[in-house]
């Protein structure tokens, strides 16, 4: 017999907004810091501004002086203004705009790519759809990334030696990295958010995420509201996303999704486990829930959204119901929504 | 209440004076905090602005007190007003800085954005005066990574 685990919708909600908090303190310490950058700018700009524009503008000699003052004035350059201001500037720019801008000159490629004007952009695109898992998934990225990038360049080198003690380097590296999570993340440091948001945007970086409704994509139109994990990657042509679904054997691919079939996955409970609960004893009839389902072993979990329905011997109205009576909700009815699967009584063990 | 009109003299840094209906120059939050902290005697100097700059920040804020003006006529004035060449924009912004005036700030960040819009960095660098100083290799490093902004 098949044995369901329940998970309640207040606690989703709680996994999935727990991702942004600490970039949000981050950007606070950045505000403070900046501010007192612009202060010290304020004073130095302000000064020079008095010395390049100090130039007396109606005066009789008005023809050589008006070719002095145009000179002057186109002196003062873009990068000439204050920092905040430019900031300012810079918040109004789309991410593509913040890209180009982050290619013209070296002041400027320090000033786009940080993480303050990247945070917006990424909470604004990717917030809702990146979760805990998504994150972990591109610190591991990064990682990988780097290591190939350093065997790249000693490649290049040429120089047998310095090749081999790197190689091994690396190796030892990893193999300490697979016993210790915080060596993840202080590599994750050397990425930024831009460098982020541009692996999901090109579509290089494969996260995961759920899929809704992959029957219906079937042409089971009876299944309605089943969520699956996948990898999924992003292409920007057709604003849509390909899937790659886990499963023993072969590689499942489906392309096309749409965004409003995606989410951030709920819970850590990797597609292979039965995720264990902790708020079952809580669960009343009308409760929204998710039960994990496979058809198989061979089948990585779905979930399932159902609303529990009222025990076999009560009358289901509010006032005078006593699913609880007797302690524990042991027997009940999940009601899915539209499916095939209609009303099913579950049993809980335990 | 013509009579109760009280007027400021603001003075820049080209030594030019400009006399101005204090309503209207409280437009500007540094001159406000002057006047409410009574700092204020003959003339309040701007050292930061010159006079040609002032002139246009003073006919931005005459037409905006306008009484009975229309939204539409304002937002026609507005874009006119930003059609300037981008060291008279930049001085502006420096001047809206000092002046602490929000308004003329937010309009003209909002102009310099528009202008970087939709360019390459090239095209950025030739509208704006900027010197690209990066070595061929890093170009041509950035140059990859950018492949996405320009599809």
């Amino acid at each position: 017999m098949l044995v369901f685990l329940i998970s309640c919708f207040s606690f989703i909600l709680l996994v999935s907004k727990s991702f942004f908090k600490p970039m949000g303190g981050f950007s606070n310490v950045w505000f403070s810091e900046e501010l007192v950058k612009f202060l010290a700018l304020w004073f130095s700009k302000g000064r020079n501004a008095i010395s390049f524009l100090n130039s007396p503008l109606m005066t009789d000699h008005v023809k050589s002086k008006l070719e002095n003052v145009v000179e002057k004035e186109e002196g003062v350059s873009l990068l000439d203004l204050p920092d905040l201001t430019l900031e300012c500037i810079f918040e109004r720019l789309p991410p593509n705009g913040l890209c180009n801008m982050a290619a013209v000159c070296n002041s400027l490629r320090e000033k786009c790519t940080s993480d303050h004007l990247w945070e917006k952009h990424m909470k604004e695109k990717w917030g809702e759809l990146i979760g805990s898992a998504a994150y972990k998934e591109w610190q591991c990225y990064v990682v990988s990334r780097n290591k190939a990038s350093i065997l790249e360049k000693s490649r290049k080198k040429k120089d047998l030696y310095g090749k081999f003690s790197k190689i091994r380097k690396l190796l030892w590296n990893r193999s300490k990295g697979n016993e210790d999570d915080s060596k993840v993340g202080n590599s994750s440091e050397m990425s930024s958010i831009m460098d982020w948001y541009l692996s999901l945007e090109t579509g290089k970086f494969w996260f995961p995420a759920q899929v809704f409704n992959r029957e219906v994509q079937n042409g089971q139109v009876g299944f309605m509201l089943s969520c699956y994990d996948a990898e999924v990657s992003y292409d920007s042509r057709t604003n849509t996303f390909s899937a790659r679904y886990p499963s023993y054997g072969r590689r499942i691919i489906e392309d096309d999704i749409e965004w409003n079939r995606l989410r951030a996955p709920t819970v850590d409970t990797l597609p292979y486990v039965l995720h264990v609960s902790d708020c079952l004893d809580d669960l009343k009839p009308d409760d929204h829930i998710e039960i994990q389902w496979r058809k198989s072993k061979e089948f990585a979990y779905g979930w399932w959204y159902g609303v529990v329905g009222h025990s076999e011997s009560c009358s289901g109205s509010k006032l005078n119901c006593h699913c609880h009576a007797s302690g524990k909700l042991h027997n009940f009815e999940v009601n899915f929504v539209e499916s095939q699967k209609g009303r099913r009584k579950i049993q809980m063990q335990g | 209440m013509s009579s109760s009109t009280k007027f400021l003299t603001l003075k820049t840094c080209d030594d030019k004076k400009f006399v101005l209906d204090e309503a209207i120059a409280v437009r500007s939050q540094t001159i406000k905090n002057m006047v409410e902290d009574d700092c204020v005697s003959n003339v309040i100097p701007l050292p930061n602005v010159n006079s040609k700059t002032m002139t246009k920040v003073i006919e931005y804020w005459k037409k905006h007190s306008e009484e009975g003006v229309s939204k539409d006529v304002l937002m026609d004035f507005d874009k006119a007003f930003v059609k300037v060449h981008h060291s008279i924009l930049h001085a502006l912004i420096l001047a809206a800085n000092f002046l602490n005036d929000k308004e003329i700030l937010d309009m003209m960040c909002q102009e310099v954005a528009d202008r970087i819009k939709g360019k390459t960095p090239e095209e950025i660098r030739k509208e704006f005066d900027i010197k690209n100083d990066f070595t061929p290799e890093e170009e041509e490093e950035i140059r990859k990574e950018n492949a996405w902004a320009f599809e």
